[in-house]
């Protein structure tokens, strides 16, 4: 306790607010934590907090009644926390039956973010203490999810329908109650850091974008990224006295953009995406190579679409995870080998479908097919020149017949001409090829100036 | 010039349509297929035993249920109409009233030596009380003692009373019993074994309809599990007779006794009630009433009679086809199943039938319940026709454009699901329209297996205008009308003009000096990119690159 | 696929029977992974020659065209083009 208490003295000097998260951090080591447990018991704990925390300034640096009330608060709701937290640790590894567990944990430790939250409404908390709510909001995320896990391991879902009587309720979202219930906590947070009207050097708005990204994760855990919009709605809201992102912490500025671009990836807003995911990329910490890779997987999806372009092998090359994925697949989209493109898209289907990336993947085939015609073209050679010295002109009529043997190549199935069309027609309708098909005469007839726009011929 | 088109009658050069290259009709169009997001068709089918429209149905104020006389017990078996008349005057409750009620039975506070049916006893009287006295709305009915508090008192006091009043407080399950032979006026006589013909086989309303395809598409599949032959199960234990004179007058007594109704609250919680409520009622119809208080076990029916009531309502869908007589009991019997906590493959069977009448009648709002409550189901590893219904999913989640949740729904499927035919099916559908492939999606529409059509019919048409705004792009100079009409899998091509001329006018076709018509793809352009944008609408499918 | 959708009921029932056996030990896979998640970096701020863009100059050459011209004598182009010769005599038969 009293080692806490010389750090919260160093903080609340220097005014340090890292450091002083660190005095209500759940994330010490065991020892740490029951030494702080142990040096007070549930009747004296509220006055030697108090003792502790009065003491902790002085001269014309001392706190504030309000403050040191404020701050007994938080303290004693850290001492209860820490309370569940080693009990259910202690039943975890003796096995011993115990009146904690990780729901009683999220509880007691929502009650120290409470205590935070009013400290900055009523105590006088100042702005330069943000990360406490950072350290609180973070764990509190944390125990939610180990709440929920563990009651989903040992409980049913019908409490739900017990209480309501009736069936008009998502089961579902009975799994995760407590995450659920973690958003609207951070949501609270996310407020109390949006509305705070202080002048701007002074202002809780400088936790808003780690709030956010908490708010992200959480979000993106509960698969609801229509949440997580309603976030930037109310963020572009407020946007005119907050400071630009580019003045926050690059870890925040990255986090951000990597998911705002997930989210516009998702809602197949590629353009967007695209823009976000480069920025997350080229602001990245050249050593985060988790982030990285995660930025990646999103990425070139996006560049497929967006510009029909390939990772390099040398993009690839420090990713052997991305390798897998990616290299296959535009092996075939570089050849037009289609047949081939299908089976690689089955090969990675599960890994593709687990990381949200399948059905924009899919969409690649159109890039295979664009690059299968586009050689059955070139391979149609040209024109007898008309007039000696003339610039030789392609063949531009493609019987469908043609267009017909190179998409069944490699497949089992026969394709009738009709489907052909059908594919020919979409590529015509998106602009991947120039031309128009002849129903009558059972040709494509190419444009004579870039039959295949942006790939040169 | 062209020729004139008339909208209606089938346009020249059209009116032949070519029966011999198609198969049988892909459908047959029912009006009702129409009228998804409308609100029911009213159908022509003779009323229902009882009439709908004198309550409004899922608006029930807690009035129906507990200004009624002390209910059941009394009366082993009311018919149902009784029950369920309304009470003489109808007061509306303030919000505190009804959350007094609500809290009277809140499990926390229940007591297990008060019977539901004292509570509602208690609650009547001092509700009916407060109101005779105008003093609804002055009572503070937050600290209003509650019922069971009340009759804690009361037999507190009564103990004082001479021997042979206290005797009037024997808890009814203590009364002599008598099992009462059930037999409801509109059931068979006899045994009710179900017929192989039930619903699984040329039900009259399939009939009618051409066979072919549709049949898959109303599979009413036959039942699993066997039926309980329980249409004689023993009622409830038959109890005293209504509140005796002397018991009122007891009351009455006590009342004085106490002063009104101002005995003091009190806190400590009495112990929660155990389990859920078991119910028994024994009634086969039941009118769904949306609860805001615990559910009387006299108005709930067991999991025995809610069998037959499913056979019942089935028959009767059967003969009748009233969907608002059907869906309404279909509700009661989820409702009983569900505040009895009963989970098991009758369950998935009640909520998998309603969801196939609900997507046939186009009720989207209560197919898509039944389909959250059979996810649930399912996880459980409950059994029941999970690849059918997961079939449906995607399709429905095609037609709504949900792409994370397609994309949750593909991150679910085990192998051998992917496997199933109507699993397959569905996500053919889903890859052909990814994929831009309107011919192989049109092949698919013509091949749905079950149910399946009617989830197609709601993007079909959107689906039709976007193949046209490829066609009309790519093919120059014009394209047969034959040609969208085999294409598009219309029915013949006076439908394939009707859906041309709807949504770019009557310029597009021309009809040939060879009687063939065509249609003008450079004309047509533009006004079908039009329709299909609208046909999205709210549901745009965004970012086609 | 046709052929066997359509039949009555009881018949693919029986077929769905021991694929039913399963829903119990499906995957899970609505939600990504832990590990997928984007981690918290251990600092949080660091200069502008730490980042990405700054470690790779060369960053056009991360990404590349689609198709490729160069290489035609792969399998698949040969195949391609005795395809094509296929198709070009039976049209002058």
């Amino acid at each position: 306790m009293d080692a806490l208490f010389s750090d919260f003295a160093d903080a609340q000097r220097e005014g340090n607010g890292n450091k002083l998260a660190q005095t209500i951090s759940p994330a010490h080591s065991d020892e740490k934590l029951r030494a702080i447990w142990k040096s007070c018991n549930a009747h004296s704990v509220k006055d030697v907090l108090k003792h502790h925390i009065h003491n902790s300034s002085s001269g014309k640096n001392r706190l504030p009644q309000e403050e040191v009330k404020g701050w007994v608060e938080v303290f004693f709701c850290y001492w209860k926390a820490i309370d569940d937290i080693l009990a259910v640790q202690d039943s975890a590894t003796n096995g011993k039956a115990s009146h904690s567990s990780w729901t009683t944990v999220y509880e007691s430790w929502k009650d120290l973010l409470s205590a935070l939250h009013r400290g900055y409404l009523s105590n006088g908390f100042e702005a330069w203490t943000i990360p406490c709510l950072y350290v609180a909001g973070k764990h509190l995320r944390v125990f939610a999810i180990k709440a929920d896990r563990e009651r989903n391991s040992n409980a049913s879902f019908d409490s739900a329908a017990a209480a309501n009587f009736e069936d008009d309720f998502n089961p579902e979202s009975e799994q995760n109650q407590k995450l659920e219930d973690c958003a609207r906590q951070l949501n609270r947070v996310f407020n109390l850091c949006l509305s705070d009207r202080a002048p701007i050097d002074e202002s809780r708005k400088w936790g808003i974008y780690y709030v956010i990204n908490l708010l992200f994760k959480t979000y993106f855990k509960l698969n609801s990224a229509t949440l997580s919009k309603n976030v930037l709605k109310a963020l572009s809201a407020g946007k005119g006295d907050m400071p630009p992102l580019i003045a926050f912490p690059k870890s925040q500025q990255v986090t951000f953009n990597y998911y705002e671009g997930v989210l516009h990836f998702l809602e197949e807003n590629y353009v967007e995406a695209e823009r976000h995911l480069t920025e997350a990329w080229n602001l990245c910490h050249k050593g985060a190579m988790a982030n990285k890779e995660l930025i990646l997987t999103y990425l070139i999806p996006c560049h497929l679409l967006t510009t029909h372009t390939l990772p390099s092998q040398k993009l690839l090359e420090p990713y052997p995870r991305l390798q897998r994925l990616f290299a296959p697949l535009a092996q075939c989209i570089k050849k037009g080998e289609l047949h081939a493109f299908d089976l690689a898209l089955q090969d990675g289907e599960d890994e593709f479908v687990k990381r949200r990336i399948y059905l924009t993947l899919e969409r690649g085939r159109d890039i295979a097919l664009r690059n299968l015609l586009r050689k059955v073209f070139i391979a149609g050679g040209f024109e007898e020149a008309k007039e000696e010295g003339a610039k030789p002109v392609r063949r531009s009529r493609v019987s469908i017949a043609e267009f017909a043997a190179a998409i069944s190549l490699g497949s089992q199935e026969t394709i009738d001409n009709d489907e052909v069309e059908c594919l020919l027609a979409n590529m015509i309708y998106k602009n991947l090829m120039k031309g128009y098909i002849s129903r009558e005469r059972g040709m494509v007839v190419l444009s004579k100036n870039g039959a295949f726009p942006g790939t040169g011929v | 010039m062209g020729p004139t088109w008339q909208p209606v009658p089938p346009p020249p050069g059209t009116s032949n349509t070519m029966a011999a290259p198609y198969p049988a009709p892909a459908y047959t169009p029912v009006q009702v297929r129409q009228t998804f997001g409308q609100p029911y068709p009213t159908t022509s089918q003779p009323s229902p035993p009882y009439a709908f429209g004198l309550y409004p149905p899922h608006s029930i104020t807690p009035t129906a249920s507990y200004t009624n006389p002390p209910p059941a017990t009394m009366n082993p078996a009311p018919a149902p109409a009784q029950e369920m008349e309304p009470p003489k005057k109808k007061v509306d409750w303030p919000i505190s009233v009804r959350h007094y009620v609500q809290r009277s039975f809140l499990p926390a506070n229940m007591d297990p030596t008060v019977t539901r049916e004292e509570m509602e006893a208690k609650l009547k009287e001092t509700i009916t009380q407060a109101n005779i006295k105008d003093l609804m709305f002055s009572v503070d009915w937050s600290t209003m003692s509650l019922p069971q508090e009340m009759i804690r008192e009361e037999r507190e006091r009564s103990r004082k009373l001479p021997q042979e009043m206290r005797q009037l407080h024997i808890p009814d399950n203590m009364s002599p019993t008598r099992p009462v032979a059930y037999s409801p006026p509109y059931a068979n006589s006899g045994s009710k074994k179900r017929k192989s013909s039930d619903l699984s086989e040329s039900a009259p309303w399939r009939a009618g309809n051409g066979g072919g395809r549709l049949e898959d598409r109303v599979s009413f599949t036959s039942d699993r599990g066997q039926q309980q032959q329980s249409a004689q199960e023993p009622a409830a234990p038959a109890t005293t007779s209504a509140k005796s004179k002397f018991q009122k007058q007891l009351e009455k007594r006590q009342k004085r006794f106490d002063g009104g109704y101002k005995s003091t609250y009190r806190s400590p919680s009495p112990p929660p009630s155990t389990g859920p409520v078991v119910g028994t009622c024994q009634d086969l119809e039941k009118r769904y009433l949306r609860l805001t208080a615990p559910p009387i076990p006299s108005k709930v029916r067991p999991e025995p009679v809610l069998r037959q009531a499913l056979e019942h309502v089935k028959r009767k869908w059967k003969s009748e086809q009233n969907y608002n007589y059907a869906c309404d009991q279909f509700k009661s019997i989820r409702q009983d199943l569900t505040v009895q906590l009963i989970r098991n493959e009758f369950t998935v069977e009640v909520y998998e039938i309603h969801a196939r009448i609900a997507l046939e009648k186009g009720d989207i709002g209560e197919y898509n319940q039944c389909q959250t409550q059979l996810k649930a189901l399912y996880q459980r590893g409950l059994k029941g026709r999970e690849t059918e219904f997961k079939a449906y999913r995607i399709l429905y989640f095609i037609y709504s454009a949900n792409r994370t949740a397609l994309n949750d729904v593909l991150a679910d499927l085990t192998p051998a699901e992917k496997k199933d035919a109507a699993i397959k099916h569905a996500l053919d559908v889903r890859s052909a329209l990814a994929l831009g492939n309107y011919h192989r999606f049109f092949r698919l529409y013509n091949d749905t297996p079950k149910m399946g059509a009617y989830l197609m019919d709601m993007f079909v048409v959107r689906e039709r205008l976007a193949a046209l705004c490829n066609i009309c792009k790519a093919y120059l100079p014009s394209v047969p009308l034959r040609f969208v009409t085999e294409e598009l899998y219309f029915e013949s091509d006076s439908e394939a003009a009707q859906f041309i001329l709807d949504h770019a006018g009557r310029e597009v076709l021309v009809e040939k000096d060879d009687g063939d018509v065509i249609v003008k793809t450079r004309e047509a352009c533009r006004p079908f990119e039009a329709a299909r944008a609208a046909a999205f609408g709210r549901i745009d499918i965004k970012g086609q690159i | 696929m046709a052929s066997t959708q359509n039949k009555s009921d009881s018949k693919s029932e029986a077929k769905q029977q021991p694929e039913q056996q399963q829903p119990t030990e499906q995957k899970k896979a609505a939600a990504l992974e832990e590990d997928d998640e984007f981690e918290d970096f251990p600092v949080d701020d660091w200069a502008a020659e730490e980042t990405e863009a700054a470690a790779d100059k060369t960053a056009q050459h991360l990404w590349e065209e689609s198709w490729d011209d160069d290489d035609t004598s792969d399998d698949f182009s040969a195949q391609l083009k005795e395809e094509l010769k296929k198709v070009e005599s039976s049209k002058k038969r």
